[in-house]
């Protein structure tokens, strides 16, 4: 089912488009980390010569600084925060085929009159979300850890950060877990591919600008309402990262986002067992 | 012989909502009709028959397997290895061709992969499908996405298959075609074919045995030709002459009187055990005379109004 699926899904050309996208983001990731490096190895001098202007090499990587492009924990939380934008669309027009389909053309009697369970089919479903997940932020995110070790000295790097590598597989695992279960969820309900991205973008834009302004005039609690931010933290929390270090401040204790991402999960599942069924419940 | 479905009070209520009432059923393998209005219980059956839904309560066997249990459990999932299940609703998959939409289906019931695409082919060609089965399934005519549905029932040779409103939405070419296709199953494979539908020319065309369902509950069984044998008791008679000393002989020897027009024209029910020549020494005695004496036996049809109207 998730082969099929896989199928269904690389045969829409916006998938491609928002994997261009998606690449985008990575290659400036990528880029920029190598710059950052080559700027700081190369230039023996303190500053450098632009039109005659000398610019110290901290104002030169001032604006990479912010992204913490230095291999460490904060590099790969910010790449797949940015890389969440392009992800949110992606898993709106996944929901919409993969799932959508199935409830908006009556699909579901074709699945579950098999020998199989709703499980599997929500599984198979999660597993072809999980693996788009995966290419679009883990895997990429893996290919900057390697580069980041290529970069520093890769003979220790490695082994030192071998926890940080663990950490990007459990950000990726808390994304695929969580979104996957969200997007079958939120698909079992509007089915379609427009109110689909529109219940996405209030989830991951209006609660975020919501959370936010809360979350700094009353309490850093109301940032959890932000599944997003939420899922960034659980993400730090897997790659090590100092509470203390996280931007912008203040935030959520780390708990309280473990607590927000497995309510949200589990509200999808009582929901799903509810909704996939084969028959409809008459009330 | 082993009977293919055996129900023993079988009830099934969604809520406060009784979608099966005290089914009892005991049905040996062949082509069954199983006819009703919407809203009979008719898919709710089909769904206990498949393992989809547990009866609330009774209980009852299919193919040897107990019915009940979760719609989730090894047990059921074994019992739809052996059927094939055509589903009312659209259930195509959009954006595959037909030919991996069936071997989709043939994956999904434990064959593999190249098994699979193999008898989807082979299922395909022998729906007349094989021209179109590159084509997206979403493109196909009403009668092919049936035909595709069907092709993805049959794909794992099930013993037995459950074809819900199979001829909804087709024209009648195309409606005599797929009931060919199915009578041709179940006679020229061996298939046991169950038909849930409203429409009595499919039950007609393709079924041995019918089942009456109406208002959630049972209201009558048996082979076609029993059941409209049941009331090959009516008569429509014409007669001239003393026709109230006749009608009171006919009353008087338990004959009904079903219809009366006006102008000597009736219809009758006999007692068992009438004969025709009954009819004319009544006449001979009442000094009336028969014009017109014809069977006029129910039919499928108006057996069917009359057992969903009580």
């Amino acid at each position: 089912m998730a082969r099929v699926s896989i199928k269904l899904m690389i045969r829409r050309r916006l998938l491609w488009g928002l994997f261009a996208l998606g690449l985008l983001v990575f290659f400036f990731f990528f880029y920029a980390q190598y710059l950052v490096v080559w700027i700081t190895n190369q230039l023996a001098t303190e500053t450098v010569r632009f039109a005659g202007i000398p610019v110290t090499i901290g104002n030169l990587t001032k604006f990479f600084d912010k992204l913490a492009l230095n291999g460490t924990a904060h590099t790969f939380g910010n790449f797949i925060w940015y890389q969440g934008y392009v992800l949110v669309i992606l898993l709106a027009l996944a929901g919409s085929v993969l799932v959508g389909n199935d409830f908006f053309h009556g699909s579901l009697p074709f699945y579950l009159s098999k020998p199989i369970g709703r499980w599997h089919y929500v599984l198979g479903k999660c597993l072809a979300i999980g693996i788009f997940v995966n290419l679009l932020v883990t895997v990429p995110a893996i290919v900057l850890w390697v580069e980041a070790g290529l970069l520093y000295d890769w003979k220790t790097y490695y082994l030192d950060n071998l926890d940080l590598l663990l950490g990007v597989l459990g950000y990726g695992l808390v994304l695929t877990v969580t979104l996957s279960l969200l997007v079958v969820a939120t698909a079992v309900w509007v089915r379609r591919a427009v109110p689909m991205v529109m219940i996405w973008m209030g989830l991951f834009v209006f609660l975020r600008m919501l959370g936010d302004q809360l979350g700094r005039e009353v309490d850093p609690r109301w940032k959890l309402i932000d599944l997003w931010n939420s899922l960034y933290l659980c993400g730090l929390w897997c790659l090590g990262a100092e509470h203390a270090t996280i931007r912008p401040a203040p935030q959520p204790e780390f708990w309280e986002a473990w607590a927000m991402v497995g309510t949200v999960c589990g509200v999808c599942l009582i929901y799903l067992r509810r909704r996939v069924q084969a028959v409809e419940i008459i009330s | 012989m082993q009977p293919l479905i055996e129900l023993n009070s079988v009830s099934r209520t969604f809520g406060p909502f009784t979608a099966l009432h005290e089914v009892t059923l005991s049905l040996p393998p062949g082509r069954i009709g199983l006819l009703g209005p919407n809203g009979a219980g008719k898919s709710t059956l089909l769904k206990i028959l498949m393992g989809l839904i547990p009866p609330s309560s009774g209980t009852g066997r299919v193919l040897d397997q107990e019915l009940g249990g979760d719609g989730d459990s090894e047990g059921n999932w074994r019992l739809r290895r052996l059927i094939g299940f055509m589903p009312e609703a659209d259930s195509l998959v959009p954006g595959l061709s037909g030919v991996e939409y069936v071997s989709l289906a043939g994956e999904l019931y434990g064959m593999p992969r190249r098994e699979a695409q193999r008898r989807a082919h082979e299922v395909l060609s022998y729906l007349e499908l094989e021209e179109a089965r590159y084509r997206q399934v979403q493109d196909y005519s009403a009668g092919m996405k049936q035909r595709a549905k069907l092709a993805q029932a049959i794909v794992h040779d099930p013993p037995v298959l459950l074809l819900d409103e199979p001829t909804s939405g087709l024209d009648p070419a195309g409606r005599d075609a797929m009931l060919r296709l199915v009578a041709s199953l179940a006679t020229d494979h061996g298939k046991s074919v169950i038909l849930s539908t409203h429409l009595l020319a499919d039950v007609e065309a393709v079924c041995e045995r019918v089942v009456i369902m109406a208002g959630g509950r049972v209201r009558g069984q048996g082979t076609v030709s029993e059941l409209c044998a049941r009331r090959q008791d009516r008569y429509r008679i014409r007669v001239q002459g003393e026709l109230p000393q006749f009608r009171s002989e006919l009353l008087a020897r338990e004959v009904k009187l079903l219809a009366d027009d006006g102008q000597g024209e009736w219809r009758v029910a006999v007692p068992p055990g009438w004969t025709n020549l009954a009819f004319f020494k009544l006449a001979e005695a009442s000094q009336a005379v028969i014009r017109l004496l014809v069977p006029d036996d129910e039919t499928l049809e108006e057996l069917f109004l009359r057992t969903v109207g009580t």
